[in-house]
């Protein structure tokens, strides 16, 4: 099939090199990801993405980057509870991490992008976060000989906003989390959690409920909920359903990953809890009540050492000896 | 377990005629409140009907709905949109016991309830006159039961969907005894095994398997699976995306074909009738879910004697009257 596709378009599978196709390896634990059919990876790709990630030129002022917000020294987060972006303007919600973002049809808190493609160039046309016009962005990086060059390499064409999205989005998805101590425990290995972690896992995945959202590999269902967060606010980030207008999106947002979370402080979308022991406690009584509440929120009555052994097992059992700690590439003159 | 798969898929697969070339649809009854459950009764061919929103069971004879068993109790499901549910899947040992699945109790006091039903043109019984009644309540490692949505039967075991512990999702068992149930208990946890939330649908195959609709998670499009389990050990057998996004029923038809119906809870005006036709892709088994017609909010699928497709909908009310409707399919699927 892939020799048939050639022939016909044999000039762009030259230039593009079909030997060159990457194959994502994926970490106990994690499944195969979905990828979109019309951006298959391939290392240069992934490379010329890496590169624009980590490039600050991709805003007005030069100052911000993706990397900025979603830092790997950070766990791919910022470690503050908003970002914070071009001429040190503030947003009013907290970066989620990058990490593990391929496996979401849905991209931000509300799902408003689709696909890791569709959220790409978001930020860069945020007046508050890299506030350039896309317009703008491709005159500047057509500008930068080396761009020019890899976009012609990988897309055979000059740079274009869709091969940015595309570029990052095939770096983004490289950005994988797993083989943590949890799935080594799973696969088998009973050393692979403390006799805490193993009672904090029993708890997650049991009467504390949290696997009814934070479930499958990524533990996250992918999907929208009111866990009640900033519902005690007089005028309440509405979350979903600014998107969807159902009233029973209110107050939704998108369940995150919880691995490597012990690297993300603070949390929720608000970055209203500061550590991992502070959410705990906020579940442990129910979440802040209010119409839209999830079913699957409810007192849970833990006691103190219940809520101890969870938050271990978030913090050890989640954390990877193999954390994607990506440096920043040499950027193209 | 190689026979056994491909057996599954060639019960999927044989789409001779094409089902969908003419169909003809018409209303048996409406002003229905929020249906969610058919069933014929054998030897009369009777239909009955859960209307759930008006917490009775009817039965239609002649396009006209007599109550048979008034009085269910009844709560709400959603946050918004809101629906009034009480009686939900409804399934008949023999001609005069109907097995009702409940829904308007809280979880771990809602009951699955058997009746002996009147006679056509007898007087109706209260819901709290049943034969027997069977609860999964709450211990120290599970979360209680509720919402009793689908019931299938096979040999001398009946399963029923449940949807309380969203950390397992649990279908159900019974074991048919001298003309009732005993042994209720939690038999398959479904999102253990497919690490996705809800099941809802349930049929039996022709050749024997407990079919099971995970619907997902209602704001997330797409997600809905079909898996079929060996129905006397639970194991799972095969698991396939269906592309459909709140699978609520599940049928074979007289000639063998599997037909679903998809809620759609993300929107609505997508929902429908669809058949789920073997196909593979990418070397591998997968499912083309053919749509056969667009219908508002359907719930429940039953085939009548003659081969007729019964289907309720909760539909869209004018002003205060109720929208839902019992719709009727020629023989020909
Ligand atoms: C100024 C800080 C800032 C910059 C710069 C920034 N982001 Fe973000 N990012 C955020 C915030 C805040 C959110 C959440 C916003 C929301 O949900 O409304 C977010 C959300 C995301 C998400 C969604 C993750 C999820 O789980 O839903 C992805 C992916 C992402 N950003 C990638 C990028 C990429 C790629 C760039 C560079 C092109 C970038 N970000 C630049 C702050 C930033
Ligand atoms: C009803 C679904 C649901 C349940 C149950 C649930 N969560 Fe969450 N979780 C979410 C959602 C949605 C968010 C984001 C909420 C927000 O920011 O408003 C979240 C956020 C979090 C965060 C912060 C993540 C971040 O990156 O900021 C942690 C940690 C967390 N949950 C842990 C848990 C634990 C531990 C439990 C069980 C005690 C649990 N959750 C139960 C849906 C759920």
């Amino acid at each position: 099939m892939r020799y048939i596709t050639c022939l016909l378009f044999a000039i762009s599978c030259a230039t593009a090199g079909a030997a060159d196709e990457y194959e994502l390896q994926y970490p106990l634990g994690l499944k195969p990801m979905r990828l979109p059919k019309d951006n298959e990876l391939t290392e240069a790709k992934i490379e010329l993405g890496k590169q624009l990630y980590f490039d600050p030129r991709l805003s007005r002022d030069d100052t911000i980057s993706c990397a900025s917000c979603h830092d790997p020294k950070k766990g791919w987060s910022n470690g503050d509870h908003f970002a914070t972006g071009v001429r040190g303007q503030r947003g009013g919600r907290s970066a989620p991490t990058v990490i593990n973002s391929g496996y979401s049809y849905f991209q931000f808190w509300d799902g408003r992008a689709i696909m890791l493609e569709g959220q790409a160039l978001g930020p860069i046309q945020n007046p508050i976060e890299m506030d350039l016009t896309l317009e703008e962005c491709v005159e500047k990086l057509n500008a930068i000989g080396g761009y020019r060059k890899q976009f012609q390499q990988v897309f055979g064409t000059d740079v274009t906003s869709a091969g940015i999205a595309k570029a990052i989005a095939s770096f983004e998805r490289t950005v994988l989390s797993g083989n943590a101590p949890h799935d080594k425990f799973k696969a088998g290995d009973e050393s692979a959690l403390s006799e805490a972690a193993q009672r904090g896992s029993k708890l997650f995945f049991g009467k504390a409920n949290c696997s009814a959202c934070h479930a499958g590999p990524n533990f996250s269902d992918a999907a929208f909920h009111n866990v009640g967060v900033g519902m005690d606010k007089d005028e309440p980030d509405v979350g979903r359903h600014s998107e969807t207008k159902l009233l029973g999106d209110r107050g939704a947002f998108k369940t995150p990953t919880l691995r490597e979370i012990a690297r993300t402080a603070p949390y929720m979308h608000d970055g209203s809890l500061k550590t991992l022991k502070d959410v705990v406690e906020y579940y442990s009584k129910g979440g802040h009540s209010n119409p839209q509440l999830d079913e699957e929120l409810f007192p849970l009555k833990l006691t103190a050492e219940q809520k101890a052994d969870l938050v271990t097992f978030l913090k050890e059992g989640l954390s990877s000896a193999d954390y994607p700690d990506i440096e920043p590439p040499a950027l193209p003159k | 377990m190689r026979t056994s798969i491909l057996s599954i898929i060639a019960l999927l697969t044989f789409a001779l005629a094409p089902a969908w070339a003419d169909h003809h649809v018409s209303t048996v009854v409406d002003g229905l409140d929020n249906p969610a459950g058919v069933a014929i009764q054998p030897e009369t061919g009777h239909l009955f009907v859960s209307d759930s929103g008006a917490s009775r069971v009817i039965r239609v004879v002649d396009g006209k709905a007599q109550d048979v068993i008034t009085g269910f109790p009844v709560d709400v499901y959603g946050k918004g949109p809101m629906y009034n549910i009480g009686p939900l899947g409804l399934l008949f040992l023999d001609k005069n016991t109907l097995v009702v699945g409940g829904g308007g109790l809280k979880d771990g006091e809602e009951l699955l309830r058997v009746y002996k039903v009147p006679a056509a043109g007898e007087p109706a019984i209260g819901a709290d006159k049943m034969a027997a009644s069977f609860n999964l309540a709450e211990n120290d490692d599970v979360k209680g039961e509720g919402n009793f949505y689908a019931l299938a039967a096979i040999g001398n075991n009946v399963f029923v969907t449940c949807n309380g512990d969203d950390t397992k999702g649990w279908v159900a068992r019974a074991t048919i005894k001298d003309g009732t149930l005993t042994n209720y208990e939690r038999f398959l946890a479904t999102k253990e095994a497919t690490e996705v939330d809800a099941p809802v649908a349930a049929a039996i195959s022709p050749r024997g398997e407990l079919v099971i609709g995970q619907m997902g998670e209602i704001t997330v499009p797409g997600d809905g699976l079909l898996t079929f389990y060996n129905a006397h050990n639970g194991k799972m057998l095969l698991n396939l995306a269906t592309g459909l996004s709140d699978i609520t029923a599940l049928a074979y038809s007289p000639k063998g074909q599997l037909y679903a119906t998809d809620f759609m809870w993300t929107d609505t005006k997508e929902g429908g009738l669809f058949q789920l036709i073997s196909k593979e892709e990418d070397g591998k088994q997968s499912i083309e879910a053919k749509r056969i017609e667009t219908l508002d909010k359907p719930t429940a699928i039953a085939f009548g004697l003659d081969g007729s497709l019964y289907i309720t909908v909760i539909g869209t009310g004018e002003g205060d009257a109720k929208g839902g409707k019992l719709l009727k399919i020629e023989p020909g699927l």
